[in-house]
């Protein structure tokens, strides 16, 4: 009785700040609360005139009819192979970069480079995919009217399925590998100072000094890097498939993110797009979950 | 460091280093060179793909007919209004739930700091958000383009881990003079975390003025259109659809004008970028610290 006395006399003290959180939690209320109670409308047969209330529950029904089109299963498939390739390529080039950068000794320059290298994190992707669809045009694209000159090509960029995946990883790597490189450059300041100078004084040779000292002061970043962006495969950014992709090559360029923007938007099944990004959330929060149970499996941090 | 420096010597390996990074620096700015040279060029050299690094045929026509274009302009305004807007609402909110949510003994802080931390795991999805701002009446209008979004739940763990660093003598000194909780914020708290603040209203600036997909989803009218949107209708024109109705989309453009509206449009990040690039690392590191 004392305890709850006491904690009432406590929250009138705090009055003013609890009113300073009103806005705040009714954001978070009524734009990321309420949105997740309308998830119901995935078991239900959503009616534009009935509301996300008054529409009658079908079920698992709306699940049947999104697991039965393949449209569905190649938008998972393609999520895959894109963020699986893209991380392929990206998350050892970022590390690279990083030793790299990391090697430099003239303080201007390393910070000139690395100025440059993250200017494109800024840029917005419609931007970024007019300059590549620009860049990387059949005829008339600089890059390949220069492979022209060496007799190479026209190579289809942006309209054969295959060079579309590479055109793809190209552009994220462009975007992002600057970045990325910032996390390991400061794990990289971190690493005991001590050691290098007694490698130094035995003789070590560069390379062995990168093997036996740096890498392994900076394993656990990179395992719990890959293991957080493992954990992000089932989700993808909408912007760059949705502004690079076109109908050619809407094989490999049709994602998760961007079938539930045709379907809910473009073609106006609510209850079915909604539906897939219920599935899409569920599978994240799995796969979150296994990964995180995984790092601290293997006595890394946790990544929730 | 010195002594460091010392033993980093120019040795072959070193020097294909900056080799390497030299031209990673030079794949990074290139695009922007090109559409540099490209917007500055004249109809022929751009037609046959000759222009590589600088202008050939010298002409600013494409930025004078691009700047002709009313669309532009209504565009440029309705984006600067939502940056503005947006990034002004986003900082009050942010800064009340950092605040809020740093103080240690606070009543319900666990669960209202749970409430939205939880929100970076789970969350309605596109339909049902989309249902809601419609609901509440703001489906085409501005207000759509800031208001749903308005707290990045980064950006409040970056702002709450700084206000939980601040020294709390500064602050339980004040209280104790009798000073409101309102008026340590604005007085104190504040005033110390200004470079955070900064940075922070940076990033959100930045993300208003580079989003496009929440004006494609919540706006019809073609004179609402953000910068961003138009720039899209103009860039790709029909193929995606229903996004570009009005004018501008149909009509062929040529490359000139396309990069030209691209480098008006990227400009403003250009500008800010020397300040943004000054706080943003250590705002990332920040960020990375879990609450």
């Amino acid at each position: 009785m004392e305890r709850i006395g006491r904690t009432l006399k406590k929250v009138w003290n705090y009055k003013w700040i609890y009113i300073m959180l009103i806005p705040v939690m009714a954001y978070f209320i009524v734009f990321r609360y309420i949105p997740m109670y309308g998830i119901t409308i995935a078991f239900k047969d959503y009616n534009i005139f009935k509301g996300v209330l008054g529409s009658p529950w079908v079920g698992l029904d709306v699940f049947k009819k999104i697991f039965a089109n393949k449209n569905f299963w190649s938008a998972i498939k393609n999520t895959f192979v894109l963020n699986l390739t893209a991380l392929a390529v990206s998350f050892p080039l970022t590390i690279i970069v990083s030793l790299m950068l990391n090697e430099l000794a003239g303080v201007r320059f390393k910070k000139i480079t690395q100025s440059i290298l993250y200017l494109p994190h800024f840029i917005s992707w419609v931007v970024v995919a007019g300059i590549a669809t620009n860049l990387f045009a059949l005829q008339e694209g600089t890059i390949n009217s220069i492979l022209q000159r060496f007799g190479i090509g026209p190579i289809p960029f942006l309209s054969s399925e295959g060079w579309w995946i590479i055109t793809y990883v190209i552009c994220n790597v462009w975007k992002e590998i600057g970045w990325g490189t910032i996390i390991y450059l400061a794990a990289l300041t971190g690493v005991d100072e001590t050691l290098y100078e007694a490698s130094y004084l035995d003789g070590a040779s560069k390379f062995q000094r990168l093997i036996y000292i740096t890498l392994p002061s900076i394993k656990s970043i990179i395992v719990t890097m890959l293991i957080l962006n493992i954990s992000k495969m089932m989700s993808i950014g909408l912007d760059a498939p949705l502004l690079l992709g076109n109908a050619k090559v809407m094989g490999v360029s049709e994602v998760i993110s961007t079938y539930t923007y045709r379907i809910g938007i473009e073609k106006a099944q609510y209850s079915q797009s909604t539906a897939i990004g219920l599935f899409q959330s569920v599978v994240n929060i799995i796969i979150l979950v296994a990964a995180d149970k995984f790092a601290k499996a293997i006595g890394e941090e946790g990544i929730i | 460091m010195k002594e460091k420096d010392k033993k980093k010597k120019l040795t072959f390996g070193m020097l294909v280093i900056y080799i390497l990074i030299t031209l990673l620096a030079f794949a990074c700015l290139y695009p922007f060179l090109n559409v540099l040279a490209c917007s500055l060029s004249g109809y022929n050299p751009v037609l046959s793909g000759k222009v590589t690094f600088y202008p050939i045929d010298f002409t600013i026509e494409a930025y004078k007919q691009i700047l002709k274009r009313p669309t532009i302009w209504t565009a440029m305004r309705t984006t600067v209004m939502v940056t503005l807007l947006g990034t002004a609402l986003s900082l009050v909110l942010t800064i009340l739930a950092a605040y809020g949510l740093s103080i240690q003994d606070l009543p319900g802080r666990k669960f209202m700091t749970g409430l939205i931390l939880f929100t970076m795991y789970f969350g309605g999805g596109m339909i049902p958000t989309f249902l809601v701002v419609k609901g509440v009446g703001l489906y085409n209008t501005l207000g759509a383009l800031f208001i749903p979004q308005s707290i990045s739940v980064f950006n409040f763990i970056v702002m709450r881990t700084f206000f939980k660093e601040l020294p709390e003598s500064l602050t339980d000194a004040a209280r104790i003079d009798g000073a409101s909780y309102m008026r340590v914020l604005l007085k104190i708290v504040l005033p110390l975390s200004l470079a955070v603040i900064a940075t922070i209203g940076l990033f959100y600036a930045v993300g208003y003025w580079n989003s496009y997909f929440d004006a494609l989803i919540y706006i019809q009218d073609g004179d609402k259109y953000t910068l961003q949107l138009r720039l899209r209708s103009l860039l790709f024109g029909n193929e995606l659809g229903n996004a570009a109705d009005d004018v501008g989309g149909t009509v062929v453009m040529p490359q000139s004008l396309k990069m030209a509206t691209v480098a008006v449009s990227t400009l403003p990040i250009l500008v800010v970028y020397p300040w943004l690039q000054k706080y943003f690392v250590k705002g990332v590191m920040l960020g990375s610290v879990k609450g």
